[in-house]
């Protein structure tokens, strides 16, 4: 009987330990620093969805601006990955969800203005249905080739004399859009060849499966700086300054500004007070050290600005890539 | 050969927590050996959830302990039950039991510890020496290369696994149909999602495996009476004397190399790998007729085997992102959940991860040495605790653990749905593990023969042009013939076919 006891043990302890595991993998900043009672309109916790896995940029910069925004309000914000369809699944969530202020999402630019020209109707929200709080910042493309292709320059990629190949980190992305365009654009006859993600991308054109490839800039920069890979040109508005001598594709005479872009969305009809409230907020938790290191680290351009002025960006941006791209001719889904 | 890295992965392994919990993964990995029913590659997959809060180089150790100490936990019920509780120690019973009943049960087991130590070490330093080979082509490694490897992994899982080579072929289809379910990767279409944008993405990895391996593994043993009532034989004397060292050293030799080879190839690994040591043994020794009565060297060759596949198996998933066999799937699905995507580039990129996961093997094995010798009594106790109390335990936290992993609902649903249809395969013969892995590979062959393809600017001949790409083919080719030339062989010779196909076969590992 003893040793019925003891192996009974032993298995009860084996799954408590394994719920204990399973209940340590969940963190945050919840029940840390929020004693204080009723801050934001009710002491109930803010949930930040995010429509991309833990880990990457997009998720990064929830998490700083979580922590700085539980802070300010004195509330818990916790971030909650709920990645798929481009972040359409966590926009999907985010409708759903009263408009109370308590429920927000990190929203990519891209979902707003590049995905919808790629995938079917109906398949991608429409930024219109939602409140937008706040602006949060812009990330870059860099055009890249491996050391040894011998290109240099969007001229030496026309002269080639031979079709090039393109990888790009997916369909629908700034990376496929950014290329699509300037090729178009420079009349140069290219083929683009989709992978998943960032680093595969660049695992290609260092290999030189590829000739060149578009990514975020914070991805390619230390092989840039290393050398291990050459920039061609930005898809920025104006260079960033984590890369001043590399020309914008503007100035090499292109008109492709394309950026990935960010901001903070919250079901449609939250009270004008909440939402300043809100705001107010997030502008302190933009000026916290710990917020700007992100920025700096991953080479984020800061696009700290009102919600309407994002509506009006990213509505602008659909309305003029819809434009060239039908002018010529691009077709980000079908045959690529 | 630059020795740092190495040298840093130990400073990783050597961490408390990273200790801590190769002790954890190996602990586990020893009771779920030796608990008939739940295997590595289900435990693996049930804990994967728990990987998102830690380290991902903490993690892997953990999941990696797991999986080589089930290899010397099964071994343990082999000998004293004739229970195997892995696939892979199937054929340990065949002596292991034998030597049990002459009262050499001690025997067995030391000589089963000190085979798995020795073919693990002598993995690991291969490993050491072939995996950064192998990453230093990572660069050469494009689209039509992956495409030549994940054709080659398929063929290899349908035809070299055991059991029903029919209805693994049947089984790896369903894993490649599963696979094309999502929105295209190269044009946005829509297949097989009904609108439903939960499956824009495709169908995710970690809640089939968890449905197929967890909670279909679970219905299924509930369903199996376990036999476990008769009391185990007594364990005395685990020290081998002399004399059974000298009679298994060469088949501890034989074994790590067979072991080390087999567990590099797709579909391979431990069970497979155990069973040709043992065919080896037998055939190279000069008194056949010991085979089954009791020889040590039955023992020695496959359980050394199987632990040296077990880990050599992870040289194809840690340097070319390719994953050998079902368990190798799930550890490849826990990468992905910690963030890191196993390929070419993780040796040169995650070196700390790498070689920290690498090393902590060795560890690993020395507290599997240590546990299996003078603490085996404590683990034979485990096979008391009843199934009914262990099963919704771990039906429970498989089903929290999957929510947790992408805060979905549907993936509740998804690991239900899979875990049924892992029950009923199981219950109708048909192995799990070709599915999954062909669910991986299929990913892997759809997207890198499209990519070929527009690279090559649609010419297939551009696949036997590349060396790498063109010399897959030709192993591909070779794999694919070789089956029909041996029938024809073994028929001329009128030799009965081998049947090695064991009922209690839980699972190809």
């Amino acid at each position: 009987m003893t040793t019925n006891h003891r192996a009974r043990r032993w298995a009860l302890s084996g799954a408590g330990l394994t719920l204990a595991l399973t209940l340590t993998a969940c963190g945050g900043n919840v029940g840390g620093g929020s004693d204080s009672e009723e801050e934001f309109p009710g002491g109930d916790p803010i949930t930040m969805l995010v429509g991309q896995d833990p880990g990457g940029s997009t998720d990064l910069i929830a998490r700083a601006a979580a922590d700085g925004l539980s802070d300010e309000l004195g509330v818990p914000v916790t971030v909650e990955n709920r990645p798929g369809a481009n972040g359409a699944l966590a926009a999907q969530q985010l409708a759903g969800e009263d408009p109370d202020g308590h429920t927000l999402m990190v929203y990519n630019g891209s979902l707003a203005y590049i995905t919808p020209l790629a995938v079917g109707e109906g398949e991608a929200p429409d930024i219109a249905d939602f409140d937008i709080v706040t602006g949060l910042s812009l990330d870059d493309y860099v055009l890249v080739t491996a050391p040894g292709s011998g290109f240099g320059t969007v001229e030496d990629l026309a002269a080639a004399g031979r079709p090039i190949t393109f990888g790009t980190t997916g369909v629908g992305t700034g990376s496929q859009l950014s290329q699509e365009l300037l090729f178009a654009q420079a009349d140069i006859d290219a083929t683009a060849v989709p992978f998943d993600g960032g680093s595969p991308t660049l695992t290609a054109v260092l290999g030189g499966q590829v000739d060149v490839g578009s990514v975020q800039l914070g991805e390619a920069i230390e092989q840039i700086e290393s050398g291990g890979l050459t920039p061609i040109v930005t898809f920025a508005e104006e260079r960033p300054s984590y890369l001043p001598d590399t020309p914008t594709a503007v100035e090499a005479g292109y008109d492709v500004p394309v950026q990935q872009s960010r901001a903070v969305f919250a079901p449609q009809g939250v009270p004008d007070d909440v939402m300043q409230t809100l705001r107010d907020g997030f502008e302190a938790a933009f000026e916290t050290e710990a917020y700007q290191q992100l920025n700096e680290d991953n080479l984020l351009t800061p696009l700290e600005v009102d919600g309407e002025e994002i509506r009006e960006r990213w509505t602008e941006n659909l309305d003029n890539y819809r434009a060239v791209v039908e002018e010529y001719g691009i077709d980000l889904g079908g045959d690529a | 050969m630059d020795l740092a890295p190495v040298l840093d992965g130990f400073a990783v392994v050597l961490e408390p927590t990273n200790l801590l919990y190769c002790l954890i993964g190996v602990v586990v990995g020893m009771l779920v050996g030796v608990l008939p029913g739940l295997g590595p590659a289900a435990t693996i997959a049930i804990l994967l959830p728990i990987t998102i809060g830690i380290e991902p180089v903490t993690a892997i150790i953990m999941l990696a302990g797991i999986f080589y100490g089930a290899q010397y936990g099964g071994t343990i019920t082999s000998v004293l039950l004739k229970l195997p509780g892995e696939a892979s120690s199937v054929v340990t019973v065949f002596d292991g039991y034998a030597m049990a009943r002459q009262g050499r049960a001690g025997t067995a087991l030391g000589i089963a510890a000190i085979g798995s130590f020795a073919g693990g070490t002598i993995s690991i330093v291969a490993l050491s020496f072939l995996a950064p080979l192998v990453a230093s082509f990572a660069l050469d490694f494009g689209p039509p290369e992956y495409t030549a490897l994940a054709l080659l992994g398929i063929l290899l899982v349908a035809t070299v696994s055991s059991g029903s080579r029919l209805k693994a072929v049947v089984a790896a289809c369903v894993g490649l149909l599963l696979a094309t379910v999502g929105r295209d990767g190269f044009t946005a279409t829509e297949r097989f999602t009904f609108g439903n944008l939960n499956l824009a993405d495709g169908l995710d990895f970690v809640p089939i495996a968890m449905g197929l391996f967890g909670l279909g593994e679970i219905l299924y043993n509930l369903e199996q009476r376990h036999n476990a009532t008769q009391a185990p034989t007594k364990v005395a004397n685990v020290w081998p004397s002399r004399q059974d060292l000298r009679q298994s050293s060469g088949a501890i030799g034989r074994g790590s190399v067979i072991g080390f080879l087999l567990g590099i190839l797709p579909g391979g690994g431990a069970t497979l790998s155990s069973l040709a040591a043992y065919a080896v043994e037998k055939r190279r020794s000069k008194t056949p007729e010991r085979f089954g009565k009791g020889a040590v060297e039955g023992v020695a060759g496959p359980e050394t085997a199987n632990n040296a596949a077990a880990t050599s198996s992870f040289i194809p998933l840690l340097t070319l992102g390719i994953p050998a066999n079902a368990t190798m799937a799930v550890i490849f699905g826990a990468l992905l959940v910690v963030g890191v995507t196993p390929g070419p580039q993780l040796v040169t990129e995650e070196p700390e991860l790498f070689w920290g996961v690498v090393n902590s093997m060795y560890i690993g094995n020395i507290l599997l040495l240590i546990m299996s010798i003078p603490l085996v009594g404590l683990f034979v106790k485990i096979l008391r605790v009843r199934p009914a109390i262990l099963a919704p335990i771990t039906v429970l936290i498989t089903l929290i653990g999957v929510y947790t992993v992408n805060n979905s609902v549907f993936d509740i649903v998804l690991v239900i749905v899979f875990g049924v249809l892992g029950y009923l395969m199981k219950k109708a013969g048909f192995d799990p593990g070709p599915l999954l892995l062909a669910f991986v590979l299929g990913a892997l062959l759809e997207d890198g023969l499209r990519r070929s393809l527009l690279i090559f600017d649609g010419d297939a001949t551009g696949f036997f042009t590349r060396p790498i790409s063109g010399t897959l083919l030709v192993v591909f080719l070779l794999v694919a013939v070789y089956p029909f030339v041996a029938t024809l062989r073994s028929r001329r010779r009128q030799e009965p076919a081998q049947d090695t196909s064991d009922p209690n076969t839980k699972e190809l590992v």
